[in-house]
């Protein structure tokens, strides 16, 4: 609205016919349109970012006031804690382990049921989108009855001997967790290719194969290149999901056995209210200040890898 | 696929044919992957009838030995307060779709249409605020909470979530509405309308298919939201929507096997219908939102 603030220094007679202009009534009206965003996102995103880095630097339980300053004493425990580098490491794994692999799949899936004549395609695709649409916190309760009440069958239906408990076993509690996040949010994805594939314009196919192209050769110079705007970006959403995964820890393994499972999102939580573990686990106060420490540390990595993410796209670009 | 013209046209007539034995084990193999995502629910609602002993002996199999025990969805919703939890589902999901769906559509009107000096500053200003990573602000947003005196209600829940969403779905209704014609909100100027009615009779019923898609994604969005409504409700079992009080009960009950799965298929099973019956509307839902 800076035009308006000339007007109003020359004379008052202008400003008012300016005021009653349609122009400036519509600056008006959407201004009034977009302030319950606007303030949504002051209260909710800036006000709570801004907010995080202050905490940091203070003890603060939660109740009450926040009054003992520590300056950057949380960001040195931090650091030096094993533990959230512990966590961080399964993050990172889960991120790294778990965007390909799921990404891949959906993409071979989505070429696969993307041909005319496979009977059942609709049939697939809404089995393979149910998992996406129940809530994963609750199937994730359903696995955790599974893998704790039926450890010698599933073994057994998996070769494996002697028996493992797939979420009890610390070397495999992690790689469990990432199975189930493959399996939980695979639908998405797979649907997103589909779509995608789908809306790839026909006579590039045609233009192919007069030029003598095979189905392979289909896919990866005309199916491919079409959806790699989407797939770039999907990407990059699926990595700041993964790395922000609390959820599917939380309920299928509480992060152990012994942290063997633990993530930073679950760590920040339980420093932050003083829970330990999903199942019962000990309740001591927590401590918001280290804990927003964690939050804004994450954060800080989070963005390097969403700058390397830009900086490579960019590159690619040029 | 085209590999079937490199064969000979007499090749396999009489036995097998090599395309025709490809075919089958890409579906088998497809099939195994959807009874991989089906399997679990399966067991879960044929648990949800197993008697406690049956639990054990009919192990991986989805049906119950003897009689089916409807005695436990009963037990269940007595136990644990599931009608409650449902409700709470229900309200938080819908008012977030509202809010949503009223806010968003303003703010995407405002921009979009009625074009404001500051248009591009928002925009560039939203897009950068939705790249910032979400869910690590959580210990302010639970103080900001407190001091609005929304804790302990499920209005808190149901502005944290869709304060934080606000402005991706926004983004979508704007790309939306940026291809409204324009002959149509200038015909609405020339009769005299102003920029509410201009929203509301043009570019809001004009908006109608990006609406259903926003209104389907975050209404499953809220639904299967986990981690805002779990820190929101800590210790306040009456406002803990389905995924929270189902955490809460697996808790408190981990040993009581049937029940959970009972309350398990309670959560699911009505939405895991609703989806079956309208599959199409939920999967270009889901594929539209990508296009915006």
């Amino acid at each position: 609205m800076n035009h308006l603030a000339p007007a109003l220094k020359s004379d008052p007679k202008s400003f008012m016919a300016r005021l009653k202009s349609p122009r400036t009534q519509e600056t008006i009206w959407s201004t009034l349109f977009v302030l319950p965003m606007v303030v949504m996102i002051l209260l909710f995103t800036v006000y709570p970012n801004y907010r995080s880095v202050v905490i940091a630097f203070y003890n603060w339980s939660g109740f009450g006031k926040a009054e003992q300053f520590v300056g950057f004493r949380h960001f040195v425990d931090l650091i030096k804690d094993p533990w959230f580098w512990n966590a961080f490491r399964h993050s990172l794994q889960y991120t790294v382990v778990l965007v390909p692999v799921q990404l891949g799949l959906a993409l071979i899936l989505a070429v696969v049921l993307n041909n005319p004549r496979l009977r059942l395609r609709t049939f697939y695709r809404t089995l393979y989108f149910l998992p996406y649409v129940c809530n994963a916190a609750i199937s994730a309760v359903v696995f955790n009855m599974l893998f704790r009440s039926f450890t010698k069958p599933l073994s057994a239906l998996f070769g494996i001997n002697p028996p493992v408990n797939p979420i009890g076993s610390a070397q495999l509690a992690m790689w469990t967790v990432i199975v189930f996040g493959i399996w939980a949010s695979f639908g998405i994805n797979f649907v997103m290719f589909l779509s995608a594939i789908q809306s790839v314009p026909t006579d590039l196919y045609d233009a192919a194969r007069v030029d003598g192209a095979n189905w392979l050769q289909e896919i990866i110079h005309v199916t491919l290149p079409s959806i790699r705007p989407l797939a770039t970006v999907m990407i990059f959403f699926a990595t700041l999901g993964s790395l922000g995964v609390f959820t599917e820890v939380l309920v299928l393994t509480g992060g152990g056995p012994y942290y063997a499972s633990d993530v930073v999102q679950l760590y920040i939580y339980s420093k932050a209210f003083g829970i330990s573990g999903s199942m019962g686990g000990s309740i001591s106060t927590g401590n918001m200040g280290f804990a927003s420490a964690a939050s804004l540390v994450m954060n800080l990595l989070v963005l390097g890898v969403t700058g390397i993410f830009y900086l490579a796209r960019r590159k690619k670009e040029n | 696929m085209t590999s079937t013209s490199v064969l000979p046209k007499n090749f396999g007539r009489y036995s097998f044919n090599s395309a025709q034995f490809i075919r089958l084990m890409i579906n088998v193999t497809l099939l195994v992957i959807g009874f991989l995502d089906v399997f679990p629910f399966l067991w879960m609602f044929g648990t949800s009838f197993k008697t406690n002993a049956e639990y054990f002996t009919q192990g991986l199999s989805p049906f119950p030995g003897g009689a089916w025990q409807f005695q436990n969805y009963i037990t269940a919703w007595e136990k644990a307060n599931f009608s409650q939890y449902f409700v709470n589902s229900v309200i938080i999901s819908a008012g977030s779709t509202l809010y949503i769906l009223f806010f968003g559509t303003l703010a995407a009107f405002a921009i979009a249409v009625l074009r404001p000096p500051f248009e591009k500053f928002l925009v560039g200003t939203i897009a950068l605020l939705m790249f910032l990573p979400h869910g690590y602000t959580i210990i302010p947003l639970f103080e900001i909470v407190k001091l609005l005196h929304l804790n302990n209600s499920l209005l808190g829940v149901i502005v944290v979530q869709s304060a934080t969403s606000i402005t991706f779905y926004t983004m979508i209704i704007y790309g939306f509405m940026r291809t409204i014609p324009k002959e149509l909100d200038e015909a609405a100027v020339i009769d005299g309308a102003n920029a509410w009615q201009r929203y509301l009779h043009v570019a809001l019923p004009l908006s109608a298919p990006v609406l259903s898609t926003v209104g389907l994604l975050r209404f499953m969005g809220s639904w299967n939201d986990f981690f805002m409504p779990l820190v929101l409700t800590l210790g306040n079992d009456k406002l803990r929507p389905l995924a929270v009080g189902m955490q809460a009960f697996y808790s408190a009950h981990s040993t009581s096997w049937t029940l959970v799965a009972t309350g398990a298929s309670i959560s699911l099973v009505p939405i895991i219908l609703i989806y079956i019956f309208m599959q199409r509307y939920f999967i270009e839902a889901f594929a539209g939102a990508m296009k915006g």
